[in-house]
């Protein structure tokens, strides 16, 4: 057993596709225990019986195709418009911009290249320091994560069995805890160059509403529905899918019908892949909790860790570690299940676990040797790796204190679930 | 998520599985375009209709979620040809790609057989459900929701089956490379 598992250990740092390594686990713990080996097939089958799942692939088509048309030009527009006189003013117009694309489009590293591309240039355009530039473009692509409705959230809660309106209320303050941290840090940094973008004019914010007038109801729609108890998830998710390819295809026809199907396959693609690990760690978890392995794993770890406090710092290492290996939709899928009846033994909140999980997971789209978003940025703006590391390095410790300051504080992500 | 493959070389895209390549990429499309369309129209619709009528279909939040299942397989399948599906992508980054190859090769053999095995025991399982006259979604027999899972394998299958043997013969022909200096 020790031997096979090690063997899959083995293929799956190969890379072979997780989703098979899964599989094989859990195909070799039901022939140790007798089960028939139908019981997969029967398992991978519940994918249809999971509520609230059919938010995924829309929400990701949405965000695709937003990507592909000249919404985020005109979400730079109508950011710098607004907060452009503030003195740093392009550095936060970078960081608002982009944490509210990627909570759009589910931080699967479209960001990068769909925001990275227009504000990276103008960055350097602006005088700021060339390795601040792609530390700052680097990072802003998972910074929408915590914020409503991305992919994470929505994952997660489908698979703790936790609210997601819930998850939804408990990421903006934590959220909104990294960006302006990060804001600080960038103002502290260009504290020589803190030039505004421009004045404001009430001019231009009036030109880039008046640009931005098809994609404006959107948050409104989506964000007040959910929040508002009038959408289900799923629901909010067809809304905005629908409305989105009316206006970037029928109204503006900024995209056209022709490339439609090549922007479905690709957004797509990273669906089948979430939602296949999904589907055979149903079977995998299902025979860890047959095998007793949270309890067991609960018995080892409760000799070693009494408090709370501790169990979090163990928590966050875990985190770490697992962030710089996997991605965080199998990070989500695999390690939940195990870690969610351990933390109600020490008394985490499920919805504030979450909120920490996904914070955490975050750093790991930086972390090197392989962050996600380390290779977009090195791809997209064509610099070595080695380079990209080290322009991300600040920005990393940043975000990890603010990681550290919402594990400790729980009251944040719970604040406005009381209220 | 991230493209790893090497690009293939002008041989490999003249080779005999182009025109097969070509008809499944577009089998593929067309069934996800239909099913997001289709589930864009579903889940509008009922909200419509809960809006406007208070009713709404009882059916068509289980037909949607059988849409989340079909969609999930089929694109899963098109991530296989694509080769683009999660992985631990640690060595990818760092081996030089003639390197790369021989775990290529066994990785690939391995996700074949793995998706091998479970597309037979879910034929044995959908044959199950035929034989019992099984139905979902008001009447529907069962197997025809469910059949798309052994498909789906078996095109996995065949996808982590044709990438071993390319890896192979990218291999070999480093091999003879290597031999006879040009």
């Amino acid at each position: 057993m020790i031997v096979f598992g090690a063997l899959l250990v083995l293929l799956a740092v190969f890379g072979a596709p997780l989703f098979t390594v899964i599989a094989a686990s859990a195909m070799l713990g039901y022939q140790r225990e007798g089960i028939d080996l139908m019981a997969i097939s029967i398992e991978m089958l519940g994918l249809a019986e999971m509520p609230f799942l059919s938010a995924i692939p829309l929400f990701t088509f949405a965000g695709y195709l937003l990507s592909a048309s000249q919404a985020p030009k005109r979400l730079v527009r109508l950011t710098g418009a607004l907060l452009g006189w503030m003195p740093g003013g392009l550095a936060l117009v970078a960081l608002a911009a982009c944490a509210f694309f990627t909570a759009f489009t589910g931080a699967s590293g479209v960001t990068i290249i769909a925001l990275g591309a227009i504000l990276y240039p103008a960055l350097q355009h602006d005088g700021y320091p060339a390795r601040f530039n792609l530390g700052l473009v680097t990072t802003s692509g998972s910074l929408g994560l915590l914020f409503a409705p991305s992919l994470p959230l929505i994952l997660y809660g489908v698979i703790a069995e936790v609210s997601i309106d819930d998850l939804f209320r408990a990421g903006i303050l934590p959220g909104m805890l990294m960006l302006v941290m990060l804001a600080g840090w960038s103002l502290w940094v260009n504290r020589a160059n803190r030039k505004p973008l421009g004045d404001f004019s009430m001019r231009e914010v009036g030109a880039a509403l008046r640009e931005s007038a098809w994609e404006l109801p959107l948050p409104f729609v989506v964000l007040g529905g959910i929040y508002s108890g009038f959408f289900a998830v799923s629901e909010a998710a067809a809304v905005t899918a629908a409305y989105v390819l009316l206006v970037e295809v029928a109204i503006l026809r900024e995209i056209t019908w022709r490339e439609l199907p090549r922007i479905m396959r690709e957004s797509m693609l990273l669906v089948g892949g979430i939602l296949i690990i999904l589907g055979v760690s149903l079977a995998s978890t299902n025979y860890m909790i047959d095998a007793d392995i949270p309890q067991r794993l609960l018995a080892f770890i409760s000799d070693l860790v009494t408090s709370q406090a501790t169990f979090l710092i163990l928590l966050l290492v875990f985190l770490l570690i697992l962030g710089a290996i996997l991605d965080i939709f199998s990070a989500i899928v695999l390690v939940v299940p195990l870690v969610l009846p351990i933390a109600a033994q020490y008394g985490v909140n499920e919805v504030h676990l979450g909120i920490v999980f996904l914070a955490a997971m975050q750093l790991g789209y930086l972390t090197p040797p392989v962050g996600l978003n380390l290779f977009i940025a090195s791809y997209r703006f064509n610099k070595p790796i080695m380079e990209v590391y080290r322009a991300t390095l600040p920005f990393l410790l940043i975000l990890a204190a603010s990681v550290v300051i919402i594990t400790f504080w729980p009251k944040l992500s719970l604040w406005l679930l009381a209220n | 998520m991230t493209e790893n493959s090497p690009p293939l070389t002008a041989d490999e895209l003249r080779a005999p599985p182009g025109r097969l390549e070509r008809l499944g990429t577009a089998l593929e499309n067309a069934l996800l375009v239909l099913l997001l369309g289709a589930m864009m129209c579903l889940a509008v619709g009922q909200i419509a209709m809960r809006m406007f009528f208070q009713s709404g279909l009882i059916w068509a939040d289980e037909l949607l979620k059988v849409m989340v299942l079909w969609i999930a397989l089929i694109a899963s399948v098109a991530a296989s040809r694509n080769q683009r599906h999660l992985r631990i992508d640690i060595l990818s980054h760092f081996l030089p790609a003639r390197i790369a190859r021989l775990p290529g090769v066994i990785v690939s053999a391995f996700a074949s057989l793995v998706c091998a095995i479970i597309a037979w025991h879910s034929w044995r399982y959908v044959s199950l459900t035929l034989e019992f006259n099984d139905t979902v979604l008001l009447d529907t027999p069962a197997w025809m929701v469910q059949g798309i899972l052994p498909v789906a394998c078996v095109l996995m299958s065949y996808h982590f089956a044709v990438d071993c043997i390319r890896n192979l013969a990218a291999l070999v022909r480093d091999r003879q490379g290597a031999q006879v200096p040009q």
